[in-house]
């Protein structure tokens, strides 16, 4: 589904992806994991566009995406969400879903009405189920600025559901979650892949990545050091020197200890 | 109605074309000091056409927009990457060039015996139409109003429709807007190219009310007006600019004991409106406090059903 070969982003020295190869298959919950600055984030902007790759490719169901802009991504079906909250505040509820929900290919051939003044009852449907399911029904004519912190989280995830994407990318969706918000929200996860939509999962938040994937990998300093189920990655010793630092005086530079 | 009041409020109509112009890149998240220069090209392009080819006022309006929006996509296309400040500057740049460049512009016809046409810097003279049709001034304010409310009408359909909200998030978050599909290249060039008719308009009857432009009106203080027109009047709906003007052009110049200290009155105004209220008086949030307030009726209307 997604495959990633060689994919580097260099700032100027800083190599922040260096050479990662990847590859995510249709229907899995795909894990991607590493320290703070391993390259995660940089990632993802690459996967959708953000950031021109240094070098190395981005394949989509088999397409080459290099070059491609973010909004011809996520045509094609790649979604993202965003570590923190990002909504068009001076949009109300049901325009910031049906912003997406129109940007799809099969509805944007609907016609000029349609398309511009949202005016048939599918996509009136379609976003009441969106709104219906992320329990913000009676939200619909309300600002975004106006919602609540919960409630602006819910919006975002029907936001990205609205594009009916084929991958979706979440970023760090764990932050700042109490335990009973990681538990709902993984099996929110495993509903919307159970939809038939392919996951990656970039996290930190080590209870949510090792419950809910089924394949991960490990970044760190931009390449990729382990990769595996993950029992098979917490074993891992280059992991675990990742995470932890490595025993005795052979630590690198900065990571600290005395 | 006398001439003067009149003449206060088919300026106010002229003023409004720009003030929407401007209107409609603020809420792309663009602070533009440069929508004078399409007023201003809309002004000589619609006088040439009627004073110096002798065609109808309306070839002439049309030709101004057409030329003024056309502009004004090439001058958005190479300021795409360009944000905030800079974008602000090169704005403001360009419109210096196209008053620079009409300060030494030459081209005079002979007309019945009379020379016509920009003239550099003594200005475009003899844009008669208006008097050689033996238009009155009522006339020719229902004209202004005419055209004014049909590019209200259009703005208010867009905003109701999926491209006010495309514009309104190029104007809140750009890398959000294409994640969710939107082109924004292509739509800031056509919110641009958009901007540039409306101000074009507002230009061709400018030129056709006064007879006469010369460059110097088309400076950039009639641009920061125009900013200052939508900030003050608010964000949320395309009444807000008009509001402004009306603030400033009808209020202000009509209150006798502020004459002479307008400019400070006004500057005041604004300073303390952007301290306090942002995006206007008519921003978003009472926007839409408003419209549900009158969208309440209907909606129980439709409920029952």
């Amino acid at each position: 589904m997604l495959e990633l070969s060689g994919l580097s982003k260099h700032f100027g020295g800083v190599k922040a992806v260096d050479g990662l190869d990847l590859t995510v298959n249709e229907g899995e919950i795909f894990g991607l994991i590493g320290p703070n600055g391993s390259g995660k984030s940089t990632t993802i902007n690459l996967i959708c566009g953000v950031f021109a790759e240094t070098a190395g490719t981005v394949r989509f169901r088999g397409d080459l995406m290099n070059g491609k802009p973010p909004h011809r991504r996520l045509r094609a079906g790649i979604a993202r969400t965003f570590q923190n909250i990002r909504l068009f505040p001076n949009l109300t509820v049901w325009q910031n879903l049906w912003v997406a929900q129109n940007s799809r290919q099969d509805v944007a051939t609907q016609g000029f009405l349609p398309r511009w003044f949202g005016a048939t009852r599918r996509t009136r449907q379609e976003i009441a189920g969106l709104l219906e399911l992320a329990d913000l029904g009676h939200k619909d004519d309300e600002l975004a600025s106006n919602l609540a912190f919960g409630e602006q989280r819910r919006l975002e995830f029907a936001r990205a559901a609205a594009a009916r994407p084929k991958l979706l990318l979440l970023d760090e969706p764990a932050a700042g979650m109490n335990q009973q918000e990681i538990d709902d929200l993984s099996q929110r996860i495993r509903r919307v892949r159970d939809s038939g939509v392919t996951i990656l999962l970039v996290e930190h938040v080590m209870e949510l990545v090792m419950g809910v994937t089924e394949q991960m990998a490990v970044l760190n300093f931009g390449r990729k050091i382990a990769s595996g189920t993950p029992g098979e990655v917490q074993r891992d010793r280059a992991v675990q020197e990742a995470y932890l630092g490595t025993a005795g005086s052979t630590s690198r530079p900065g990571e600290g200890g005395d | 109605m006398d001439d003067y009041v009149i003449t206060v409020l088919s300026n106010i109509g002229m003023i409004s074309f720009i003030a929407l112009s401007a209107y409609l890149l603020l809420l792309t998240g663009e602070i533009s000091f440069g929508q004078q220069a399409y007023f201003g090209l809309g002004a000589y392009a619609a006088g040439a056409v009627t004073a110096m080819l002798l065609l109808p006022i309306w070839a002439g309006i049309l030709v101004g927009a057409c030329l003024a929006g056309l502009v004004a996509m090439v001058v958005g296309a190479l300021t795409l990457r360009l944000s905030g400040l800079y974008f602000s500057i090169s704005t403001l740049a360009f419109a210096e060039m196209v008053r620079l460049i009409l300060l030494i512009v030459h081209v005079q016809v002979e007309v019945e015996g009379e020379m016509v046409g920009p003239a550099g810097a003594e200005g475009f003279h003899g844009i008669r139409w208006m008097f050689e049709r033996d238009l009155s001034l009522v006339q020719f304010m229902l004209l202004i109003y005419g055209l004014l409310a049909l590019v209200l009408i259009v703005l208010l359909l867009m905003e109701r429709s999926r491209l006010g909200s495309v514009f309104r998030m190029l104007g809140s978050d750009d890398l959000l807007a294409e994640m969710q599909g939107v082109d924004t290249v292509r739509y800031r060039i056509l919110a641009a190219g958009v901007a540039g008719v409306i101000a074009g308009i507002g230009g061709a009857l400018y030129a056709h009310f006064t007879t006469y432009v010369e460059p110097q009106f088309f400076n950039v203080m009639l641009g920061v007006h125009a900013l200052a027109y939508g900030l003050i009047g608010g964000l949320g709906t395309a009444f807000g600019p008009l509001i402004g003007v009306a603030i400033d052009v009808g209020f202000l110049e009509a209150v006798r004991f502020i004459q002479g200290y307008r400019m400070i009155v006004f500057g005041g105004l604004v300073a303390v409106l952007l301290v306090f209220m942002p995006r206007g008086l008519l921003d978003e949030e009472r926007v839409h406090w408003l419209r549900t307030l009158f969208a309440r009726r209907s909606h129980a209307r439709s409920q029952r059903r």
